[in-house]
Formats: structure tokens, C-alpha cells, sequence
């Protein structure tokens, strides 16, 4: 049968057990005396080795066997496993899931698995001497040796009836044990020679006897015996099953769930996005015309393609968890390596988020992650001295807000130090060299600024400054923001915004000149009309006063260089709000709201960095969405 | 009438191949369970006339579930779906009820002999 159309269920099945895998063994160091964790990796390593099997790929089947031979030791040993154990099973676990996308890509021979399959049997024969030496000659220690086939075999009533199975069959004391069941439906048996209990032996050759009282007759017997299967011979010496019951009417029951190739998703997106485009324009028409039965129609479209869109939104909809759980692995690896105490705790992990942000939030994250490790907690004795625990703390959090979900990365360690950074951004030319301060806002510009970094010894793990540049652009490209809180001594903080989906977005329609611009409502706060409100002035720039705040303005007309026609004279003023920041938007106009279809956007060389995307109008004509972190 | 049948594997890989080799074959896949307890339940609910049934499950393992099945139905017809090295767990899971195994990787053409056995 052709086996390439399950290896992406494999592949995908495979990875979600070796991330069981790592989150059992983490549990399992972190309280070796517990039971549980033991249990689950076995059977997570075990499946891996049935479907590995079943696709034929023999290196990934072997090393998954190996690993469950030390896993099954130390199961039924009960023992709480040494760190070199634990090292190794972790070890063991990398090298499988190498082993397992290489031999989906059809290069499993490129598998190194030899030095960790070396290591865990040298670990199994370690644990149990005399097990592993019964292994190697079980036929000596555990099995009699099967009695010949000819010959008899016992005394007593009934036909001696001797078995042999063919050499092939797979498991041939299950075969045994079946075909004694069997022959236990035409009679009593007894005198099972060699015992039942060999055929529980790896090794047993297929050779039995057993003598059966029945009444019925030798042919009878041996067609009732082939027909268990697998049988090579077998011999009626001297000396009926039932019918199959008419099984009863099946209830209706099926499946509740299937698996969808992603790409079907984004492919029904794509249509939903067309068909979203396709209703804005039926309804500007249908407003148009007037006419009562169109505007009927109109109004159903309209109500089953939002009902249409949310279902797919919702479908596409994954828990966090599915990226978060290989951090904890991520964080206990790279604390050992540098020598830290970490207590790492993910909350929120079953919140939602479309799974085209999800799958590339995993590089922003572990930037953060590899941060807050490397620069964020203290090493144990500097904890101390500090009078802290000696174990820091990183806590991963995803909270769902309105239309957003934040996600915060916080660690209890030393905080960013205000002075110092404010020191080099000032030799560097980042800030005025009269600043006294900085705020949380101008600290992280600084800190992203590309290859900005106060690490003094730049360590493999971070320090090149690149994570938060990294993170900070592919956070705004996905349309979110980041925020960072920091005290000296106490820890710091990412908060990373991100919109639930990237595909459809509420937005504010605005009008600027003869164009039109959308605003994503996820960061509008309100809009106040210009003019009506106090002015003054921040940092040198023009602000409003907002119920006792001062809101920087942003005049669109004057930053997109818009000229012509003078501004009408009411204009509103959008309010956007990030976090703790606001910003003021002067606009021409306002249209309303409406569900824009966002389409990716490849900005020109010298565009200005305000735009996030592009989406289509009702009536055809594309509009720029606007970047509210762009625009703070 | 085709025969109905009720998946029970904790990988879905499995279940998927098991489901395509014996749908292919013209039975009639009618549940499917992750779990040994869920296999029960579900057996119970649909009356399948053919189980096949993996070994290491979690929650309750397959030969915890073929115990319970034939408590409720000494007839029930239980393929077990064992892997190499499981030669005393097929055999417990024999004496437990189950009416046949067949070993993974599998072969389309095993698995529907051993089906053609069960079902007589």
C-alpha cells in the first residue's frame, strides 16, 4: 500500500508525542520519585514505535525501541532514575525527533542514532545485569525446550494433538494461545506441553502439544485448528465452535473529529476573504438600487458569510500550548548551561490564537525566553546576596483581552539597569544627550535598536542586542506591539499584543485627501473631534489634553504629504491606544467601521514605516491599513 | 450488510491506517477511542460487530478493556493490534477475551485475514 499519504499524519502525530515526551521528562526531574511521568513517556515512545514501523522507517522504530527497554526497566523497577538517566532519555528524545523529520524527508539513513542507542543499551544492561543476561540466552534460563513433535507427550484421556506454527508468523505464542482456545470450544484440554507460560518467551518456536476430550472427530479437530491461522502441521493422535451470533442493528455513531491540511484552511480563508469582498460590494449596490427583495438577499448573504467567516476563524483557532510547550525544555536546557536556577511556569495555555500568528510567535518567544535566562535571572550566589531565592523565576503567560491576546515573558531577576543604558544610547547618539531619563517606551526603542547591547561578555545564548530587534519586527509584522516594564533588583517584563487573527480585522474607515485608510479597531480607543479639545505641546511636538492627559497628535494630511484641497473644517481625531501609549491621529474624515480583509503588503524601498498591510474596498478600490505601532 | 467496526488506538496514525485498510475492504467504521475506557463506552453504545483494539493506551490499556468488554458481552469479537516484542501481552490480552491479534507494522492482507477469522 502506498504509505507517503500518512506521513504528514506521521510527522505531525510523532512530534505531538516527543512534546509529551519532553514535558513528562521535565516533570519526571523535577520529582524523580513520582510514578506518573514513567508511564506516560513509555506509551508516548511506544506509539512513535508503531507508526515508525508501520512506515517502514527502521532506524526511527529501532532507537524508539531502545528507549523503551531502559523506560520499561525503569517502570517496572520503580526507582527514581539517576540525572545521567534523565540526561540520557533527553538525549534519546532530541535524537528521535531528528530521526523522525529526516526520515520523512526521505533521508533516514542520515539518522545518527548510533552513539545514543550504544548508550541506552549500555544504561538498560547498567539497571538490570540479570535481565539483560536473560535476554541474550532466554532459551537456556526461561524456556524448557519444546518437546519433539512426534512422541507422546503425558498420559491421561483424549487425543494427543501436536501443533507446529509456520516459521514466519509473527508472535507465535499469541498463535498458541489462540489455537489452545480454540480447541478449548470443542473439548477439555489439558497437558499443554511446553506450559502456557513459555509461550509468553520472545523466543518460542511454535512447537506445542496438548491432548483434547472431544467427541469430535480427528478432521474435525484439524480444520478447526487451521483455522486460527498461521499453522504449518498439525497431528490428531487416537483418541465445534459456535456458530457466530447475528450481531444486532448498529446505532448511528461517528467520528467527532478529522484532521485538516492547514493549507485547506488558508485556501477557504482566501475565499472568505473574496466572498467578504464580494458582500461589501452587494450591499453598497443594494443600497444603492433600493430595491426591498434585493436588499432581502443582501441581508441574508451578509448574515451567513460573517456566520461562514467566524466558523473558519474559530477553525483555525489553536491553543497556545501547542507552542509553548517545548519552552519549559528550552529554559531548564539553557539554565544548566549557564549555571542558573530557574523555576519556569506557563499559565494561560489554553488560549487561542489563529494559527498563522501562532506558528510565528515561536522565534519571538524564545528570544524573550533566552533573555530572561541569560540577562534577566541572577546566578544563584548573586540571587543570595541580593537576599532573593536562589531559584529565579520566569513565568509565560497568554491572557485574552478584547481583540487581542497578550502574552507576557516576566522574570524576577535584575532588572534593566535605567542609568547604564541611558549612558550608551547617549554616547551613541540614540537619545538627547540632555535626557535625565528614560522612559519604558524609549528604553525598549533603544534596546531594539539593531545590535544595541549592555552585556558586557557577549554569551553564545544572547547579548548581541538581536532578540529584541528580532522580536520587536516580527511582532508589528503580525500587527501587534510590545511593551516593556522594568525595575532595578526586581525583574522585567514583554508583554507582546497580537491580534486574535490576522486574516479579517475590524477597522475604522478614514478618509485622508481623495484615499481612504483603514485603522484596526484593536487599537482605536476613541476619536474626539479636533479642535474642540485643549491643546498643548509635548517634547516639542503638538498634543491635546485628554482628560488630564497629554496625547501626542499625528497629523495624517502633513505626515503622508497629502496636499491639494485645504482640510474640511470639522476634522476627528482618532485616538490610538498600545498598552500605556496614545497617539492622536488627525484625519480628513470618518467613514465608519468596517471588516476588512487583510492581504499581506510588500512596502516599496522609502515607504514610511506606518502601514501594516493593504485590503480591498467594497468597491474595488484597495485602501493602506494603517500600523498603529508604527504610527505611536 | 457490511460489518461495523470500532477503532480503538491512542495514535491517530494508527486508527487512520486501520480505518483506511478495512473501509477499503467495504466494513463500516462506525466509532473510534483513544482510550481503553473510551473503547468500553463506546462499545457498549454502538454494539460493533468487530473490534480491533491496540495494547498501551492510556487511561485504562487495552487488555484492562477487553476484560471489561466481554464482562458486558463474552462474545465480543476483539482483534488485538500488537507490535513485535509484545508476545506476553498478546497472550494475556488472548486469555482476556480477545479473539485475535495481528502485529504492527501491519499488512493490509493480515489484518483482513485475521478481521475474515474473527468474524467466521
Amino acid at each position: 500500500m502506498d504509505l507517503s499519504q500518512y506521513a504528514e499524519l506521521f510527522l505531525a502525530e510523532s512530534r505531538e508525542h516527543l512534546s509529551a515526551c519532553n514535558q513528562l521528562l521535565l516533570e519526571w526531574e523535577r520529582r524523580p520519585a513520582a510514578p506518573e511521568p514513567v508511564g506516560g513517556i513509555f506509551r508516548a515512545v511506544h506509539t512513535v514505535k508503531g507508526m515508525a514501523a508501520t512506515m517502514g522507517y527502521a532506524r526511527v522504530a529501532d532507537l524508539a525501541h531502545r528507549m523503551e527497554n531502559l523506560l520499561d526497566h525503569l517502570r517496572r523497577g520503580g526507582r527514581p532514575p539517576s540525572d545521567d538517566t534523565l540526561q540520557l532519555l533527553f538525549r534519546a528524545t532530541d535524537a528521535l525527533e531528528k530521526a523522525v523529520d529526516l526520515a520523512v524527508a526521505g533521508r533516514e539513513r542520515d539518522a545518527d542514532v548510533e552513539t545514543v542507542v550504544v548508550d541506552l543499551d549500555r544504561a538498560v544492561a547498567a539497571l538490570a545485569p540479570a535481565a539483560a543476561r536473560a535476554a541474550a540466552a532466554p532459551a537456556a534460563d526461561l524456556v524448557p525446550s519444546p518437546p519433539p513433535l512426534a512422541g507422546p507427550i503425558g498420559g491421561g484421556a483424549g487425543r494427543l494433538v501436536r501443533v507446529m506454527l509456520r516459521l514466519e508468523a509473527p508472535l507465535k505464542g499469541g498463535r498458541a494461545m489462540l489455537i489452545v482456545r480454540k480447541a478449548q470450544s470443542l473439548g477439555g484440554v489439558h497437558g499443554i506441553t511446553p506450559a502456557p507460560s513459555a509461550f509468553e518467551a520472545e523466543d518460542f518456536d511454535g512447537r506445542f502439544a496438548f491432548r483434547l476430550e472431544t467427541s469430535a472427530s480427528p478432521e474435525e479437530i484439524e480444520a478447526a485448528i487451521r483455522t486460527v491461522g498461521d499453522v504449518e502441521r498439525v497431528a490428531v493422535g487416537e483418541d465445534e465452535s459456535r456458530a457466530p451470533r447475528v450481531e444486532g442493528a448498529l446505532e448511528a455513531g461517528r467520528t467527532r473529529h478529522i484532521r485538516v491540511d492547514l493549507r485547506r484552511l488558508d485556501a477557504l480563508m482566501n475565499l472568505i476573504g473574496e466572498l467578504a469582498t464580494a458582500r461589501g460590494r452587494l450591499n453598497e449596490l443594494a443600497a444603492e438600487w433600493r430595491d426591498p427583495a434585493i436588499d432581502d438577499v443582501a441581508i441574508q448573504i451578509s448574515r451567513l458569510s460573517a456566520d461562514l467567516q467566524t466558523e473558519i476563524i474559530q477553525a483555525r483557532m489553536t491553543p497556545v500550548w501547542q507552542v509553548f510547550d517545548r519552552f519549559p525544555r528550552l529554559v531548564r536546557d539553557l539554565a544548566r548551561e549557564l549555571g542558573k536556577q530557574v523555576a519556569f511556569r506557563v499559565e494561560g495555555k489554553e488560549i487561542e490564537l489563529d494559527r498563522a500568528i501562532l506558528d510565528e510567535l515561536g522565534d519571538p518567544l524564545v528570544h524573550l525566553l533566552r533573555n530572561a535566562v541569560d540577562h534577566g535571572v541572577e546566578v544563584p550566589a548573586e540571587r543570595r546576596k541580593q537576599g532573593k531565592k536562589p531559584e529565579g523565576e520566569i513565568v509565560l503567560s497568554a491572557v485574552r483581552e478584547r481583540s487581542s491576546v497578550a502574552i507576557s515573558i516576566a522574570d524576577d531577576g535584575r532588572g534593566i539597569d535605567r542609568a547604564r543604558v541611558l549612558g550608551k544610547a547617549k554616547r551613541e547618539g540614540l537619545v538627547d544627550a540632555r535626557a535625565e531619563s528614560l522612559s519604558d517606551d524609549q528604553l525598549l526603542r533603544v534596546l531594539a535598536r539593531p545590535g544595541f547591547s549592555t552585556a558586557e561578555a557577549v554569551t553564545s545564548v544572547s547579548g548581541r542586542g538581536v532578540g529584541i530587534d528580532v522580536a520587536l519586527t516580527k511582532i508589528r509584522a503580525l500587527g501587534g506591539s510590545i511593551e516593556i516594564r522594568t525595575e532595578l533588583g526586581k525583574g522585567t517584563t514583554f508583554v507582546l499584543r497580537l491580534p486574535v487573527t490576522l486574516a479579517i480585522v475590524r477597522a475604522l474607515i478614514a478618509a485622508v485627501g481623495p484615499e481612504r485608510y483603514a485603522l484596526p479597531l484593536t487599537y482605536v480607543a476613541e476619536t474626539v473631534e479636533f479642535g474642540t479639545v485643549a491643546m498643548t505641546t509635548m517634547e516639542g511636538r503638538e498634543a491635546m489634553v485628554l482628560r488630564d492627559r497629554v496625547v501626542p497628535l499625528v497629523h495624517l494630511r502633513g505626515l503622508l504629504g497629502v496636499s491639494g484641497e485645504a482640510p474640511p473644517a470639522r476634522r476627528p481625531v482618532i485616538v490610538l491606544e498600545l498598552g500605556e501609549r496614545r497617539a492622536g491621529v488627525v484625519v480628513d474624515g470618518m467613514l465608519g467601521q468596517q471588516e476588512i480583509v487583510v492581504k499581506g503588503f510588500e512596502a516599496p524601498r522609502g515607504t514610511l514605516p506606518v502601514f501594516s498591510g493593504a485590503t480591498i474596498m467594497g468597491d474595488g478600490v484597495p485602501a493602506l491599513i494603517l500600523d498603529a505601532a508604527g504610527l505611536l | 450488510m457490511s460489518h461495523t467496526v470500532l477503532v480503538c488506538d491512542d495514535a491517530i496514525f494508527m486508527r487512520t491506517m486501520i480505518t483506511d485498510i478495512l473501509a477499503q475492504a467495504g466494513f463500516e467504521i462506525v466509532g473510534e477511542a483513544e482510550t481503553g475506557s473510551q473503547a468500553v463506552e463506546k462499545y457498549k453504545q454502538l454494539k460493533p460487530d468487530l473490534v480491533t483494539m491496540d495494547i498501551v493506551m492510556p487511561d485504562m490499556g487495552g487488555i484492562d478493556a477487553v476484560r471489561e468488554i466481554c464482562k458486558h458481552d463474552p462474545d465480543a469479537k476483539i482483534l488485538m493490534c500488537s507490535a513485535m516484542g509484545q508476545q506476553a501481552l498478546v497472550v494475556e490480552a488472548i486469555q482476556a477475551g480477545a479473539k485475535d491479534f495481528v502485529v504492527k507494522p501491519f499488512q493490509p492482507s493480515r489484518v483482513l485475514e485475521a478481521v475474515q477469522r474473527v468474524l467466521g
